[in-house]
C-alpha cells in the first residue's frame, strides 16, 4: 500500500485509522467537602489520531494532562465531551457494559506495574485475569488448561521463563514486573496498547531492554502504540508521530523528525531544551559526533 | 583539622548487611571506598538494588534495625561516624550532614506549613529567636528559587507541585549551611525540565557556599556536565571511579562502557526512529546469591574464564582511576 510517509519499510497499512480524538475535555472536582469544590479542567481541547501500526507519543510536562488523556482513551474515565473513535465507533460516552468488547482491543499499561497488579497473586493469575473478565465473550473458549498455555506463550514472549508462573509477583524484579504487565495487556491480544510512562523509573538498562521488547512485540503482532511520556529523548526513539501538550491542550502534532528539528511551539521548544543540555553534555563528554 | 581540604570525609572497606527476619542475610555493601574531597560535587551512578541508598543511609546513620554495619570506617571531618552516640549524632543531622529524599511528598509533614518545617531544622541546632527563624526561612526560600516567599512560606506541602517539594525539601536540608549534603535520586520523581532546574539549583549552592554534594541517580545522563567525580556501583561494590569527563568519555569497566553507550543513544537526534537500544542483557544478581566471581560477569560481553571464579581486586590502568575488571591486570 502506498504510504507518504517516510519511515519503516514493515509499515505498509498506515492508511487506516485506529484511534481518532477530537475535542477531548475533562474536568475533575478538587476538594473533598461540597462548599470547598473547585472544578478543575484537566483537559480542554486534544485532538490527533493514530494509524494502524504507527506509534504515536503524547509528551508534555507534569500535570498538562496527558495521563487524563491516556485513561479517556482507556476509558477509566469517562471525558465530558469530545468524540473518542476507535475504527469509527465513538466509544466517549460508552456505558461499562457495552465497553467490554472495546477493552479487550484497548490495553493499558501504567509507570507502576507493582501497584497495578493484585500483591497476592502468582504471575499466571496476573496475566489470565484479563481472560476471566472477558470469559462472556470468549463463551469457554478458555479452559484452565488453555489459559496456562497461553500464559506459558506470553511469558515466553515477553522474556520471562514460564517455569515462574507459579511465583508470587512481589518476587519479581522492576524489569520483571514491567514485562509482566506487558504480557498482561497483550493477553487479549489487543490492537492498541496505551503505555502511560511505561518506561519511566526504570533503570537506564532496564528501560532499554523494555523499549526493544515493545519494538520487537510491535513487528511480531503488528501493535500500535500510544505512548504517554515526559521524555522527549527516549519516545524521539520511538514514535512515528509525537504530540505535543501544555496546559490540557494538543498545541503541536507533527512527525518525530519534524518536530526534534524544526519546534514551532514553546512548549515543544521548552521540552527539547530540558533534553538538550544533558544530550549536549554527553555528546560533548563521549565525543561522539551524532 | 589542617588535613580536612584533603580528606573531608572517606568511607573505607563499608559492608553492610540486612538480617530480614526469615530468610539468609543479605549484603547491600561489600567493602565500599570512596573519598569525597570538600566542595565536590561526587555521583554514585548504579541501578535499583545496587547499593546506593544504603550507602547514603549508612553515611548518615539512618539505616534501619535490621541492617547492621559489618566492618569499615566512616571518616566525616576526623571522626569515625560509626562511633559516635544516638546524641551526637542528633547535633551532627541536618547541621552539618544533611539528606535530600527521593520523594518529598513523603519526607515533608503534611500537617504543618513549609515555613515551620524548615525553622524546625534552624531551631533544632541554632540559638536563634523567632523572628530571626522567619527572616532566615524567607531568605532560604528566596535562595531556592521561589519568588513570592511569603505565600509558600504559610503553605501545606499538598498545595505544592512536585518539584516545588523538592526545592523544599532543600531549603531544609542547607538551612544550617551543611558540610556534606546528601541527594539520593533527587529527580527521578520529577520530569525533564525539572531536573534540569533541580541540578542547576544544586549547582548554585556548591559554588556559593562550597557545600561538598553526594548526588545518587541511575541516570547516567543527570551527571553529565554536573558532578565532578563519579563512582559506578554494580552489586554492592564500587567498580570504577573516574572524573565526569573520564567516565563519559572513556569509560573502563564493560559496565560503565555498556551503560554510556545507552546514554549517549537516547541523545535527541529525531533521524531515525524504530531502531534498538543497545541493552544489556539479562538482570543484576540477586543480593541473596551473589556469585564468588565477578559480579557482572553473567552480563558481561567481554568475560573471561578467570572472571567466573575471583572477584577481580582494583586495578589502576590510570592515575586516580580504580577499576575492578580483569581487563586491566591479573
Amino acid at each position: 500500500m502506498e504510504s507518504n510517509l517516510p519511515t519503516n519499510s514493515s509499515i505498509d497499512t498506515w492508511t487506516e485509522s485506529l484511534l481518532c480524538v477530537k475535542g477531548l475535555h475533562k474536568q475533575y472536582v478538587r476538594g473533598g467537602l461540597w462548599w470547598k469544590r473547585v472544578p478543575v479542567a484537566a483537559v480542554s481541547g486534544v485532538d490527533f489520531e493514530i494509524l494502524r501500526g504507527q506509534t504515536f507519543a503524547l509528551v508534555g510536562e507534569s500535570g498538562s494532562g496527558k495521563s487524563t488523556v491516556a485513561r479517556c482513551v482507556a476509558r477509566l474515565e469517562k471525558p465530558d465531551s469530545g468524540r473518542i473513535l476507535i475504527q469509527g465507533t465513538d466509544i466517549a460516552q460508552f456505558h461499562w457494559r457495552d465497553l467490554l468488547p472495546f477493552r479487550a482491543s484497548i490495553q493499558i499499561v501504567f509507570q507502576d506495574a507493582v501497584t497495578s497488579m493484585n500483591p497476592r497473586f502468582s504471575a499466571l493469575e496476573v496475566i489470565e485475569e484479563p481472560l476471566l473478565i472477558q470469559r462472556q465473550r470468549s463463551q469457554g473458549e478458555y479452559t484452565p488448561q488453555n489459559r496456562r498455555d497461553l500464559v506459558r506463550t506470553l511469558m515466553e514472549e515477553v522474556g520471562i521463563t514460564p517455569d515462574w508462573m507459579n511465583r508470587s509477583i512481589l518476587h519479581f524484579s522492576g524489569g520483571q514486573r514491567q514485562r509482566l504487565a506487558l504480557a498482561r495487556a497483550l493477553a487479549l491480544r489487543p490492537q492498541l496498547l496505551v503505555l502511560d510512562e511505561a518506561l519511566s523509573g526504570l533503570d537506564l538498562s532496564t528501560q532499554a531492554q523494555i523499549a526493544n521488547l515493545l519494538l520487537d512485540l510491535q513487528a511480531t503482532h503488528s501493535l500500535t502504540y500510544f505512548l504517554i511520556s515526559h521524555d522527549l529523548a527516549l519516545v524521539a526513539r520511538l514514535a512515528d508521530v509525537i504530540g505535543v501538550m501544555s496546559r490540557g491542550q494538543t498545541v503541536e502534532v507533527g512527525q518525530t523528525q519534524q518536530i526534534v528539528t524544526n519546534p514551532n511551539h514553546v512548549a515543544t521548544k521548552k521540552l527539547l531544551a530540558s533534553a538538550k543540555p544533558t544530550a549536549s553534555n554527553l555528546t560533548a563528554l563521549t565525543g561522539e559526533s551524532t | 583539622m589542617d588535613d580536612s581540604k584533603e580528606c573531608f570525609a572517606q568511607v573505607r572497606e563499608l559492608t553492610v548487611a540486612y538480617y530480614p527476619e526469615n530468610g539468609a542475610p543479605v549484603r547491600a555493601l561489600d567493602g565500599v571506598n570512596i573519598e569525597l574531597r570538600a566542595g565536590d560535587i561526587v555521583g554514585i551512578l548504579g541501578e535499583s538494588g545496587c547499593g546506593k541508598s544504603t550507602l547514603a543511609s549508612a553515611l548518615l546513620r539512618l539505616l534501619p534495625p535490621h541492617a547492621r554495619c559489618e566492618s569499615g570506617t566512616i571518616l566525616f571531618r576526623g571522626r569515625d561516624l560509626l562511633n559516635l552516640s544516638e546524641k551526637q549524632l542528633r547535633a551532627l543531622r541536618g547541621l552539618e550532614i544533611s539528606l535530600i529524599s527521593q520523594d518529598p511528598a513523603l519526607s515533608l509533614n503534611p500537617v504543618m506549613t513549609v515555613g515551620s518545617q524548615i525553622g524546625e531544622v534552624l531551631r533544632a541546632h541554632l540559638p536563634i529567636d523567632a523572628q530571626q527563624r522567619r527572616e532566615r526561612v524567607t531568605e532560604l526560600l528566596q535562595e531556592v528559587g521561589f519568588d513570592r516567599s511569603d505565600e509558600i512560606y504559610s503553605a501545606y506541602p499538598h498545595q505544592l507541585s512536585g518539584g516545588q517539594r523538592q526545592r523544599i525539601a532543600i531549603a531544609q536540608a542547607i538551612a544550617c549551611r551543611p558540610a556534606l549534603l546528601i541527594a539520593d535520586e533527587p529527580t527521578s520523581k520529577l520530569d525533564a525540565t525539572l531536573q534540569a532546574e533541580i541540578v542547576a539549583l544544586l549547582s548554585q549552592i556548591r559554588k556559593q557556599h562550597g557545600t561538598t554534594i553526594l548526588v545518587i541517580s541511575h541516570d547516567p545522563a543527570l551527571f553529565a556536565g554536573f558532578a565532578d567525580r563519579i563512582a559506578v556501583m554494580y552489586a554492592g561494590r564500587i567498580i570504577e571511579v573516574g572524573s565526569s569527563a573520564e567516565i563519559f568519555g572513556r569509560p573502563l569497566h564493560p559496565y560503565t562502557q555498556a551503560l554510556v553507550r545507552i546514554a549517549a543513544s537516547s541523545v535527541v537526534t529525531g533521524s531515525s526512529t524504530r531502531f534498538q537500544f543497545p541493552a544489556i542483557e539479562g538482570e543484576s544478581p540477586d543480593p541473596s546469591r551473589i556469585p564468588i566471581g565477578c559480579r557482572f560477569e553473567p552480563r558481561c560481553s567481554e568475560r573471561m574464564d578467570i572472571c567466573s571464579h575471583s572477584y577481580p581486586r582494583e586495578f589502576m590502568p590510570e592515575p586516580s582511576r580504580p577499576v575492578n575488571c580483569f581487563k586491566y591486570g591479573k
